[in-house]
């Protein structure tokens, strides 16, 4: 999956990189420069072959679209998972904290019930078993 | 004046109550099964719970994950936490991607190239890619000139020294040429810089070269030179 991806990575960079140097023929074109031109043309269709080469490859990433949102406003995407890993965190926290007290509420009340109503909760204890 | 009062109130009374038709007075049998009740017929029937505790349902089962874990260990998960909550992540999109040219910290909106844009209104695929035949590549045959003004947004970025830093980098290990390349060798792709520094090398060789064949000439020619050899060609002897 790894290698998969850095390929993908690479392969986009390079198209990136062929058409930064058109942007720049182009820019203050010179009629010697056709043919460069031309030979640039054709590696943009072979970049576009090669990356369609590699999508049968990542077919089972998943990208949340909420990134897409972040990079649409020129954010950075690694912001996205810093916020996911701080709402997960920040979640796991909080219903760990309520398992801890219903935990020690059931406990306090096995407790007073005990006290209160020896008889019934000895009952209650032999039909739960596992109290 | 009683039974007008009971009247009153019956008037007023609800025709149905919350709960439904139930009566809360009686209570009714329980889901869960635990709950075993006796009805008693005769002069005064009544419903009598008879299971030792009313309302026992029982217990959900346990999970073996849940939220009292610590899930951020479970999946293995805390070295990309402590990677990005320990450093301070800078906000723009060219920090994220260093090497990509052009300003891309701009909203996609402006200028139509949002990812969302992609996705709402997907391409036209599914056909093959063809390389461009020659009358193809005629259609992008230019005149020689500037650009003007307005389309050379991309080469007027502002850099970041980091970037800078990063893209030399890249170069070292990818050998990708930079922004001041300048392209005018039809066969050289990525490695124009390369190219062009072998180029230098060998200029510089060759110009020693002539140096060298200059000065032996001259000695050749000089009234000291008596057909004897040089110290250096001596050496070489």
């Amino acid at each position: 999956m790894a290698s998969s991806l850095e390929n993908l990575e690479s392969q986009l960079e390079l198209f990136i990189e062929n058409v930064r140097q058109i942007h720049i023929i182009v820019s203050d074109f010179q009629p010697q420069s056709q043919n460069v031109l031309n030979q640039k043309l054709l590696a943009l269709v072979h970049g576009l072959q090669e990356v369609d080469k590699l999508k049968s490859q990542v077919q089972d990433v998943h990208v949340p679209l909420e990134v897409f949102d972040y990079i649409d406003q020129g954010r950075n995407p690694q912001l996205y998972t810093k916020d996911c890993i701080e709402k997960a965190l920040a979640k796991n926290e909080q219903v760990k904290g309520k398992i801890d007290a219903y935990r020690k509420f059931k406990a306090n009340m096995l407790l007073e019930l005990s006290k209160t109503f020896p008889t019934e909760l000895s009952k209650y204890r032999a039909i739960r078993g596992d109290e | 004046m009683m039974g007008d009062q009971f009247r009153k109130v019956e008037q007023y009374s609800p025709k149905s109550s919350p709960r439904g038709a139930r009566s809360p007075v009686v209570s009714r049998q329980d889901s869960s099964g635990t709950l075993k009740t006796t009805i008693l017929l005769g002069k005064n029937p009544s419903i009598v719970p008879s299971g030792p505790f009313y309302l026992m349902k029982e217990p959900p089962g346990e999970s073996e994950l849940t939220g009292a874990t610590n899930l951020m260990a479970y999946y293995g998960l805390e070295h990309s936490y402590s990677k990005f909550s320990g450093k301070k992540l800078k906000e723009q999109l060219s920090s994220f991607l260093p090497t990509l040219p052009g300003v891309i910290d701009s909203p996609g909106q402006h200028d139509n190239s949002s990812l969302r844009s992609v996705i709402e209104k997907p391409p036209i695929g599914g056909k093959e890619l063809l390389p461009l035949t020659s009358i193809q590549l005629d259609g992008f045959r230019l005149h020689p000139g500037a650009l003007p003004e307005q389309y050379r947004y991309a080469n007027a970025a502002p850099m970041k020294k980091h970037k800078n830093k990063h893209k030399k980098h890249k170069h070292k290990d990818g050998g990708l040429p930079s922004q001041e390349t300048t392209i005018t060798d039809a066969g050289s792709d990525t490695h124009e810089k390369k190219h062009k520094k072998q180029k230098r090398h060998d200029e510089d060789k060759e110009r020693k070269k002539r140096k060298k064949e200059k000065k032996r000439k001259k000695q050749k020619h000089s009234p000291e030179h008596s057909g004897g050899l040089t110290p250096s060609q001596h050496s070489n002897s």
